[in-house]
C-alpha cells in the first residue's frame, strides 16, 4: 500500500477517522444509500479475511470436504507449526531489520531536510532545487528505476544482503516524508523560532528542541506509512536478494505458496502468521496511527 | 521540475534575523539529497542510459544505439501493455471513486459505529499485496477455491484463466484494498465543508440529493483530485499484486508496463528493452501528474497537488 | 514437488542418444562454460527445494562433509524463482561454487559469459566418473564439444499419466493414438471429469504437448531445424498440423477448466489427477514422486497408470521418441577460488551419486543416471514404474531436450509467451509460426 500512499502529497485532510465530529454536523436525514454501501463493503472486506483465518485452522483433509465458510469443528495449529518450521522466524527478523534500518534513517534525514527547506528555502537556491527534486520523486513511479538500482547494488557488491533492500527503500521514502514534514514544520509559529534564536540556540538545537517535539505526530505518521510500505515491499527483495537467509516476509509468502502447493490451509496459515504482527501493532497503536494520520495529512 | 516546485517552497520571509546565513541550515538537507540522488536520481538517469545499451545481466553492458528503442517501439506488445495499464487504471478509478465517495459521505456522519467501521476498514491497508494476492488466488481457484467448496456455479468461473475476467479480478482486488482508504479521505473532506452551506440549502428547500450534487460534490473538488491522483499514479505500481496474482496472465491479459518491464529484464534477460519500458513508465507517470495538476484548477499555488 | 517443474526443463540434446543408457551424441550445442562464483573458504552449492529430492541432495552434501575436511554449505530454493535468481547471482558475481541446473541453452549462456568452468579435461583424467553415467546424460552438458557440467541425479522423461480408477468407472481404455485421445475427451467431458489436467500458468507445461505433437507428426527434425537456426524452420507443414491439432484439443475442452490460471509449481495439476477431478495428465516423471508423497494411496494403491505419448495417425515420428530431462547438471563457477573448485571436483568424484544417494533416488521412485542399476530398480517397491522409465529412457530413439531449455533465454521467453497466447486461443497456428520464425537466430 505504501507505494500508493506515497503518492499522497497533499494537504487536504486525508484520513480523519478519529476526528471529533462537531455535533450537529450534516443537518440532513439518514443516508440509507451510503449506509448500505458502507455495511456491504464491510462484509466484502471481512469475508476473505474470515475465510483465510478459518482455513488456516483446518487440516488439509477437512479443507476439501467441508463447507469453506464453516469454521472447523476441530481447529488445528499444525499449519502454523509447519510455517514456523519453514523458517518464518528468520524471515520475520529480516523484515524487522529492513524496516527499522530504512525507516529510522529515512525519517531522520527527511526531517532534517524538511527543516532546512522551511527555514532557509526562501533564501537558498540550493534548497529550492533540492525540494523540486524531491517533489518530482512523487510523480515518478520509482519501481521503474529497478534495473539501474540492481546494477548499482551489484557494483557495490551488496547484492543479496539486507542493506541492498534498505538503501533504495530509504531513497524512495524521502519525497513523501519531506513533503509531509515540511508542511508540518512550516506550521510552527515563527515567534518560537525567533525566541530560540534570541536565546542563542543553534539551528541544530532548534531542530531538536523546538521543531522535533512539535512535529512528533507527523513524524509518527511518516514512520508508520514508510514502515508499512517497506515491511510489505515485494519488488526490491525480489530483485535484490536471492538466498533464503536474506528473505523478507512478502517474498517468503510467495515462496511458501510454491512450497505448500495445494495445501491451502498451510498457505492460509502463512498469510495469517505474516499479517498478525502488523495487526497487533495496529491494535496497540491504532489511536496513535489514526490521529497521526489526521495530523500528518490534514496539515 | 520547477513546475513542481513552486507551491511547496513557501518561504518564510523574515523568519529569523539570520538573513543570508543559510549555509549551515542548507547542509541539513544534504544527507537526504545524497541518498535520493544516489538511489533515485542516478538510477533515473541510468535507466535512460541503459535504454541505449544491450545487457543480458551476465555479460558486459555494451552500447547499442537505438536498437532497444526500435525493438520495443515496433513490438505489438508495447501498445498492448500500455493499453492494459490504462485499462486497469481507468477501471479501478471508475469502480473506486463512486464507491468511496458514497461510503465516505456516509462515514462523515455521526453514527456511533462509524468509528468501528473506520477501524475495520483499515485492515486491508495493513496487508501486503503479496498476502492479498495469495488469498484471492486461493479463494478464486476454480478447482480448490471457494466456488468449488460452495458448489456455486456463479463463483466457479475461470477467474484468472480468462483475459477479461482476470482484468476484472485485478480491479476488484485493488478496490478491495483501497476503497476504504479513499472513503476515509472523502470522510475527511466532507467534514471540512462548512455546515452553513447545508443550512442555507435547507432553507432553500433543497433535498438531500440536490444537496449532494450542488454542495458536497463541488466542495469536494480538491479531495476528488487528490484521491484520483493517488489512484491513477498508484495504479502504475500494481506490480506486486499482479505479479503474484496472475503473473501478467493469462497469456498477456494483465501484463501492464511494470510487469512487462520485469519480464523483459529479469526473465528474458533483455535489460536494454526493459529499460526502454521503464523510461516510458516514467514519462507516463510524469505526464499524468502534470495533467492531474492542471485539472486541479487555476490556482497554481494551491496546495492540493503540490506533492504530485 | 518443486523439483519437477524445473527438472522438466532440462532438455536434451536433441537427438542425443539412441539409447539413453547407451549413446550420447554431443549434440549440437556449443559454447564453453565456466564455473560460477566463490569467494574463498568453503564451497557452496545451491539446489532446488521440495521433498523428497531436497533431502537427498542435502544428504549427499552431509555425507561428503563428514567424509572429508573440505566442507560444502548448501542452500535450497523453490524452483519458481531459481532460474531467474541464479542468472542474477551470476550477473552479480555472487554465484555459488556449484551451480545446479538443467544444462542446455541456459548452460550455454553461462558458458558464453565465461561463468562456468570447462570440465572436459577433468573428465578425461577421471574417466571412471564419466563412464559410470548414462552417455545420453552428457548431451545437455556439452557445448561446442566441451563438457561444462557434471550430470547428476535422475533421468526424467515426460510421461502420460492417467487415473486408473477414473478410467475404470468410465469404462475407458488408455489412449493408443491421437484419435483415442480425442474420443476420450468426449467420454470424460460427458461424465463431468476433466480429460486432462494442466498447469497452464507455468507455460512450459503447455509446451510439453507441442513437443510431443511436433515429434509424433513430423519427427524430431522439425524442432531440430529451429534449434539449429534454419530460416523459416517453424513453417514446416508438420508444425502447422501439430498446432492445429493442439487447438482442436483445447477447443474440445480437453483441458481442465481454469488450466491457464493453474501454476504447476503448486502441484495443483497433480492434485487434480489424484483427486479424480481429471483423468489424465502429461507431465514429467518426477511427478510420480510427489504424487506418491501427496496423493494418499493413489500411487501405492496402484491407481496411477502411465504410458508414453501415443502416436498420431499418419505421423512420421518414431513412437519411441521421448522428451524430458536426461539428467540434472552441476557446474562449477569460474569465479570460485581454486580451493573451492578443488572441493567441488572432489564432490563430483566421490560425493555425487554415491551408493546411498543412488538407493535414495530409487526409493523415491526415480531412475538415477547411473549404469547397471537394473537389479536395484527391480527390488524397489516402485519396480514397475522404474522399469517403465528405464525402458523409456534407454529405448528412445531420440531423447529430446525441452524446447525452452534448448533455446537461449531470450528466444525461450518468446516461445513460452507465444505458447501461452496460443493456449488461450488468442493467436492461431499461423501467427504462432510467424512469431517463432522471427526468433530464429536470436
Amino acid at each position: 500500500m505504501a507505494s500508493t500512499l506515497t503518492r499522497g502529497g497533499h494537504r487536504t485532510p486525508v484520513v480523519t477517522a478519529d476526528a471529533t465530529t462537531p455535533a450537529g454536523r450534516r443537518v440532513r436525514g439518514r443516508n440509507w444509500f451510503g449506509g448500505a454501501a458502507a455495511w456491504i463493503w464491510l462484509v466484502l472486506i471481512m469475508v476473505p479475511i474470515y475465510w483465510i483465518v478459518i482455513t488456516s485452522l483446518k487440516t488439509r483433509g477437512t479443507y476439501f470436504i467441508q463447507n469453506p465458510l464453516v469454521p472447523p469443528s476441530d481447529p488445528t495449529f499444525g499449519n502454523y507449526k509447519l510455517v514456523v518450521e519453514s523458517g518464518f522466524v528468520r524471515y520475520f527478523v529480516n523484515s524487522a531489520i529492513v524496516t527499522a534500518g530504512a525507516v529510522l534513517p529515512a525519517t531522520l534525514i527527511s526531517f532534517m531536510a524538511a527543516y532546512a527547506i522551511v527555514r532557509a528555502g526562501g533564501r537558498s537556491r540550493f534548497l529550492r532545487w533540492a525540494n523540486s527534486l524531491f517533489l518530482m520523486g512523487l510523480a515518478v513511479p520509482l519501481q521503474a528505476t529497478i534495473i539501474p538500482v540492481y546494477l548499482i547494488i551489484i557494483r557495490l557488491r551488496m547484492y543479496d544482503t539486507l542493506a541492498a533492500i534498505i538503501l533504495p527503500s530509504i531513497a524512495f521514502a524521502i519525497p513523501l516524508s519531506v513533503l509531509v514534514l515540511s508542511n508540518f514544520v512550516r506550521d510552527v509559529p515563527r515567534e518560537l523560532f525567533e525566541s530560540m534564536r534570541v536565546d542563542g540556540a543553534t539551528e541544530w538545537g532548534t531542530l531538536w528542541h523546538l521543531a522535533f517535539p512539535l512535529t512528533r505526530p507527523a513524524l509518527a505518521t511518516v514512520m508508520i506509512y514508510n514502515g508499512l510500505g517497506i515491511w510489505n515491499g515485494f519488488l526490491l527483495p525480489l530483485i535484490l536478494t536471492q538466498s533464503p537467509d536474506q528473505r523478507t516476509i512478502p517474498l517468503a509468502l510467495w515462496t511458501f505458496q510454491g512450497q505448500f502447493g495445494v495445501n491451502v490451509p498451510a498457505v492460509a496459515a502463512s498469510v495469517v502468521l505474516t499479517t498478525i504482527p502488523i495487526v497487533i501493532l495496529y491494535a496497540i497503536g491504532r489511536r496513535q496511527l489514526l490521529s497521526g494520520l489526521t495530523a500528518g495529512f490534514s496539515k | 521540475m520547477s513546475t513542481f516546485a513552486a507551491p511547496a517552497v513557501r518561504a518564510e520571509p523574515g523568519t529569523s534575523g539570520s538573513g543570508g546565513r543559510s549555509g549551515p541550515v542548507a547542509w541539513m538537507a544534504a544527507p537526504a539529497l545524497a541518498m535520493f540522488v544516489a538511489f533515485a536520481v542516478v538510477p533515473l538517469l541510468g535507466v535512460l542510459a541503459l535504454s541505449f545499451t544491450s545487457w543480458d545481466g551476465i555479460r558486459d553492458i555494451t552500447p547499442s544505439g537505438l536498437n532497444s528503442w526500435r525493438a520495443v517501439l515496433t513490438d505489438p506488445q508495447l501498445p498492448h501493455a500500455i493499453g492494459v495499464t490504462f485499462l486497469i487504471m481507468a477501471l479501478s478509478w471508475l469502480v473506486q471513486t463512486p464507491l468511496s465517495l458514497l461510503i465516505g459521505v456516509f462515514l462523515a456522519g455521526r453514527q456511533r459505529y462509524r468509528e468501528l467501521l473506520a477501524v475495520l476498514y483499515f485492515i486491508p491497508l495493513l496487508l501486503s499485496s503479496a498476502a492479498i494476492a495469495i488469498t484471492f488466488k486461493a479463494l478464486l481457484d476454480p478447482n480448490f477455491g471457494l466456488g468449488n467448496g460452495l458448489q456455486l456455479a456463479v463463483l466457479q468461473q475461470d477467474w484468472l484463466g480468462k483475459g477479461h475476467l482476470a482484468v476484472g479480478v485485478v480491479v476488484a482486488v485493488v478496490s478491495w484494498q483501497y476503497v476504504p482508504f479513499h472513503a476515509l479521505i472523502y470522510q475527511g473532506g466532507v467534514r471540512q465543508i462548512p455546515d452553513s452551506l447545508y443550512e442555507a440549502a435547507q432553507l432553500d428547500g433543497a433535498g438531500r440529493i440536490r444537496q449532494f450534487f450542488s454542495i458536497t460534490l463541488p466542495q469536494l473538488r480538491y479531495t476528488i483530485i487528490t484521491s484520483s491522483t493517488l489512484m491513477v499514479v498508484g495504479s502504475l505500481t500494481f506490480f506486486d499484486l499482479i505479479f503474484v496474482l496472475t503473473a501478467g496472465g493469462p497469456a498477456d491479459a494483465t501484463r501492464m508496463l511494470a510487469v512487462d518491464m520485469y519480464q523483459r529484464g529479469f526473465q528474458a534477460t533483455l535489460m536494454g528493452p526493459a529499460s526502454v519500458i521503464a523510461v516510458i513508465l516514467v514519462l507516463i507517470g510524469l505526464g499524468l501528474a502534470l495533467l492531474l495538476r492542471r485539472l486541479g484548477g487555476g490556482k497554481p499555488d494551491d496546495s492540493q497537488l503540490e506533492g504530485v | 514437488m518443486n523439483p519437477s517443474p524445473l527438472s522438466r526443463r532440462s532438455f536434451l540434446s536433441l537427438v542425443a542418444g539412441t539409447s539413453a543408457a547407451a549413446t550420447l551424441a554431443a549434440c549440437g550445442s556449443s559454447g564453453p562454460s565456466g564455473p560460477g562464483s566463490g569467494d574463498a573458504g568453503a564451497a557452496d552449492y545451491w539446489f532446488l527445494s521440495g521433498q523428497p529430492q531436497e533431502n537427498i541432495r542435502a544428504g549427499a552434501v552431509d555425507r561428503f562433509g563428514k567424509a572429508n575436511d573440505n566442507k560444502i554449505t548448501s542452500a535450497a530454493f523453490p524452483n519458481d524463482a531459481y532460474k531467474a535468481k541464479i542468472k542474477t547471482a551470476l550477473g552479480a558475481g555472487q554465484a555459488p561454487t556449484i551451480i545446479w541446473g538443467w544444462g542446455g541453452g541456459g548452460l550455454k549462456s553461462y558458458v558464453e559469459a565465461g561463468q562456468v568452468e570447462d570440465l572436459t579435461s577433468w573428465f578425461t583424467e577421471n574417466a571412471a566418473v564419466k563412464d559410470r553415467l548414462f552417455p545420453a546424460s552428457f548431451g545437455p552438458a556439452t557445448i561446442d564439444n566441451k563438457i561444462y557440467a557434471m550430470p547428476a541425479e535422475t533421468v526424467q522423461p515426460i510421461v502420460l499419466f492417467y487415473n486408473k480408477e477414473v478410467f475404470d468407472k468410465a469404462g475407458a481404455q488408455p489412449p493408443q493414438s491421437w484419435a483415442d485421445i480425442m474420443n476420450l475427451v468426449q467420454v470424460f467431458n460427458t461424465k463431468k471429469i476433466a480429460p486432462f489436467s494442466l498447469g497452464g500458468q507455468s507455460r512450459w507445461t503447455n509446451m510439453m504437448w507441442l513437443e510431443f505433437l511436433f515429434d509424433r507428426i513430423g519427427g524430431s527434425e522439425v524442432f531440430q531445424a529451429a534449434f539449429e537456426g534454419e530460416k523459416e524452420a517453424w513453417s514446416h507443414p508438420a508444425a502447422k498440423e501439430a498446432l492445429t491439432k493442439m487447438q482442436d484439443l483445447i477447443r474440445a475442452d480437453g483441458f481442465v477448466k481454469g488450466f491457464s490460471s493453474i501454476a504447476a509449481d503448486t502441484n495443483a495439476d497433480q492434485a487434480l489427477l489424484f483427486t479424480g477431478k481429471a483423468a489424465m495428465m502429461l507431465h514429467g516423471s518426477w511427478t510420480y514422486q510427489s504424487m506418491n508423497t501427496d496423493g494418499g494411496d493413489f500411487v501405492s494403491g496402484g491407481k496411477l497408470g502411465y504410458l508414453t505419448f501415443p502416436p498420431v495417425e499418419g505421423g512420421k515420428g518414431d513412437p519411441s521418441d521421448t522428451v524430458g530431462n536426461a539428467g540434472q547438471y552441476l557446474s562449477i563457477s569460474a569465479k570460485a577460488s581454486a580451493e573451492q573448485k578443488a572441493t567441488a571436483k572432489k564432490f563430483f568424484q566421490s560425493g555425487v551419486l554415491d551408493d546411498t544417494e543412488i538407493q535414495q533416488w530409487i526409493d523415491s521412485g526415480a531412475v538415477p543416471i547411473v549404469k547397471g542399476t537394473e537389479a536395484k530398480l527391480a527390488a524397489s517397491t516402485d519396480a514397475a514404474f522404474l522399469k517403465f522409465i528405464y525402458d523409456t529412457a534407454s529405448g528412445a530413439k531420440v531423447f529430446a531436450q525441452s524446447w525452452d531449455q534448448a533455446l537461449t533465454p531470450t528466444a525461450a521467453e518468446t516461445l513460452l509467451d507465444t505458447i501461452a497466447k496460443f493456449f488461450q486461443l488468442s493467436i492461431g497456428p499461423d501467427q504462432f509460426i510467424q512469431t517463432m520464425n522471427g526468433t530464429i537466430g536470436k
